[in-house]
């Protein structure tokens, strides 16, 4: 395996470096570097690939003007969705390339891990992917900022909008570890609290292929809905077995997270699946529209939500260098605190007290819309920050 | 009792689709004696090929004539390209060479069809879910039950009641005495890898509606269907039916009953097996 690690991740920091060359001598300093340990390979490497498309498109906006009259590079490392991998690689990035901001981490469990490192590394680690609520509670430090929604925020969203829906009887199915355990757990009190019930809660292994037995039970249970904490390929799975059972039909799929990349493989089956959105691209103001466009345009697809939500960090970070007037690594934390941004989605807020971006929360529905490919997120609910953003340094909400 | 039916059938689909997989992987280590880490990759292949022929045509049954001569092929190149060689060489060589395959086929995937998984439509006439007596089943899952039957007798049939079959169970016995009586046993094995890869491809494919064809489903498959290799007994066809029933069982039973122990069913019931039968419910003492 370690060689296969080390072809892949040479020809991708080749091809990676030779792509985003900038012609030296045409600028006054070195080039603001930023670093992506992100997994581009692997199970879950839609999310890192997401990240390094953003990265790609923004480099392309950046690159006549560049940060403070600096060109901007980007360096990836490729860590296949591994805590320790991503730790090796974000240290070679900040050791040996010197780069001063990582981001693009995809997975929490990664993120903890490379979080942990950055005080003694004094470089600051932007997640715009990551959705542990305790990287910004128990294992917060300076260095760490959230620009995308948490977990726990999105789980709040889609409360909210339960709250005030007309079904009264929930099943709750979660992958089984930290994220789907801790997000059903969180949707049951929260449920329980609106006076609504849950009526069964089950965890199915991660890469599960057959989720029959699952839908029988859920069958059984007479919800109305069922709430699902399942990312990308088991939420494919269980919602294409749950179409063809006549399941959805019943009982309505509530994902904790409704993601393109889902609607694109399983399709029309997906219609009507409820759920919060990080980033849903069909957001109708001017500064979005334009983003999608230029997105489409260099891609040839629509942005899926991390795409959105790392664009909105690498811009947001661009700023605030502006800002500080340097990329010194604790001028752009302080001129960070307090700062705001308008981001593609509406306006945000660097909360100092613990690093989370305030910004608004959406519930969304899975439609069909004649513009697109495929089926598309419908923004249901629009929730302000201050409603969907949790207290500072907790999990609580007000 | 209409919930008994449903985690009946349920079983039955997931061991048809079990079968296709594991009786290629049997019949390869009966008659090539290589354990092929790569069988998983073929099933992959076989989703995927599907996903294009689907997309090409529109429809989803030329995928099933397609594909599985398409992959059955690619499968037969490669024996005669690279497993031929190291027959001969210990098995550490077949473990890193159809690893190695295994790895190079699935990034090849990746390259070509990207990292989101490919969605496979029903095919119109098993769109909808039938109602059997209160319980309301998916009609292709049905379908998926016949399918892995008909071709479990087909292949049992093929090798019990054919001359061709009956040069297979020779090479499998003893190759070189297969050799001394006339039989082309390099063009056998070359066959016989084909087969399996061709089975696996189908399987692939009459997956990919259910699950979509996705990077990693033939990883996530080869270790089930070792597991089905091993209660079934190496090399033995009725072995994979019985091991495919056994192994399907445990994972829907399992899921249904004791979600707890879900996990760790199937290889419980493997480890029980092997005390009494360490050679597989049908496979021979060695």
């Amino acid at each position: 395996m370690k060689r296969r690690d080390f072809l892949k991740v040479s020809t991708v920091g080749a091809v990676g470096t030779s792509m985003l060359a900038v012609p030296r001598g045409t600028w006054a300093q070195g080039p603001i570097k930023i670093g992506m340990p992100a997994a581009l390979s692997g199970s879950n490497a839609q999310y890192g690939i997401q990240a390094k498309r953003a990265a790609e498109l923004f480099a392309r906006d950046v690159k006549a003007k560049g940060i403070l009259g600096r060109p901007v590079e980007f360096i990836y490392e490729d860590t296949a969705g591994d805590p320790a991998t991503a730790v090796r690689k974000a240290q070679k990035l900040v050791e040996k390339d010197g780069v001063k901001f990582l981001t693009g981490v995809a997975l929490s469990s990664e993120a903890l891990a490379v979080s942990a490192k950055c005080p003694e590394w004094k470089v600051v680690f932007m997640s715009t992917i990551n959705g542990a609520g305790s990287l910004t509670t128990k294992s917060f430090h300076r260095y760490f900022f959230r620009v995308n929604t948490s977990g726990p925020m999105g789980a709040r969203a889609v409360s909210l909008y339960l709250a005030e829906a007309p079904m009264k009887r929930f099943f709750a199915l979660g992958s089984d570890y930290a994220w789907g355990r801790d997000s059903v757990a969180s949707f049951t009190s929260q449920i329980t609290a609106a006076k609504k019930e849950v009526v069964g809660t089950d965890f199915s292994p991660v890469g599960t292929k057959d989720f029959a037995s699952y839908i029988a039970k859920i069958r059984q249970s007479k919800a109305e809905g069922v709430y699902l904490v399942l990312a990308g390929q088991d939420a494919t799975i269980y919602l294409r077995q749950a179409h063809q059972f006549g399941l959805s039909r019943e009982v309505k799929p509530i994902m904790e997270i409704l993601e393109l990349e889902n609607m694109k493989a399983v399709g029309d089956a997906m219609v009507g699946a409820i759920g919060s959105s990080r980033y849903p691209f069909t957001i109708d103001t001017p500064k979005n529209r334009d983003f999608v466009k230029r997105f489409h345009d260099l891609h040839g697809m629509y942005p899926d939500m991390f795409d959105g939500e790392t664009y909105e960090g690498l811009e947001w970070l661009a700023q605030v260098i502006a800002k500080a007037g340097t990329d010194d690594v604790e001028k752009v934390i302080d001129a960070w605190e307090d700062s705001t941004y308008e981001g593609l989605e509406g306006s945000f807020l660097m909360r100092k007290c613990d690093h989370q971006a305030v910004q608004p929360g959406f519930a969304v529905e899975c439609v069909k819309d004649a513009k697109y490919p495929h089926p598309v997120p419908k923004v249901l609910a629009t929730y302000p920050g201050d409603k969907v953003t949790p207290k500072c340094r907790t999990e609580d909400f007000a | 009792m209409a919930n008994v039916l449903e985690q009946l059938l349920n079983a039955l689909a997931a061991a048809g689709l079990l079968f296709l997989v594991s009786a290629g992987l049997s019949l390869v280590f009966g008659i090539l004696r290589v354990v092929n880490f790569a069988h998983g990759v073929f099933y992959m292949l076989g989703a995927y090929v599907g996903f294009t022929t689907v997309a090409l045509t529109g429809w989803f049954w030329p995928a099933l004539i397609v594909v599985p001569p398409v992959v059955g092929a690619l499968g037969a190149l490669l024996e005669t390209s690279t497993l031929r060689f190291i027959y001969r060489r210990p098995p550490i060589y077949q473990l890193l060479l159809t690893f190695g395959i295994a790895l190079i086929l699935e990034e090849s995937i990746r390259v070509l069809y990207g990292p989101t998984a490919k969605g496979v439509e029903l095919p119109a006439l098993l769109r909808d879910a039938i109602d059997l007596g209160g319980v309301l089943y998916p009609s292709y899952r049905l379908f998926v039950v016949v399918l892995g039957g008909t071709v479990g007798v087909g292949v049992w049939l093929f090798l019990r009641r054919t001359r061709a079959g009956l040069v297979i169970r020779a090479v499998a016995q003893n190759s070189e005495m297969a050799d001394c009586l006339g039989a082309d046993v390099a063009r056998v094995r070359t066959l016989v890898f084909g087969a399996a890869c061709a089975l696996a491809g189908l399987g692939g494919v009459a997956a990919a509606p259910m699950t979509t064809a996705y990077l990693g489903m033939g990883i996530s498959v080869i270790v089930d269907a070792f597991v089905v290799v091993v209660i079934g007994g190496l090399g033995s066809i009725g072995g994979s039916m019985a091991g495919s029933l056994i192994v399907g069982a445990a994972q829907t039973w399992g899921a249904f009953y004791l979600p707890e122990a879900a996990m760790v069913i199937m290889y419980a019931v493997m480890g029980a097996i092997l005390v009494f039968r360490p050679w597989g419910l049908f496979g021979e003492e060695e």
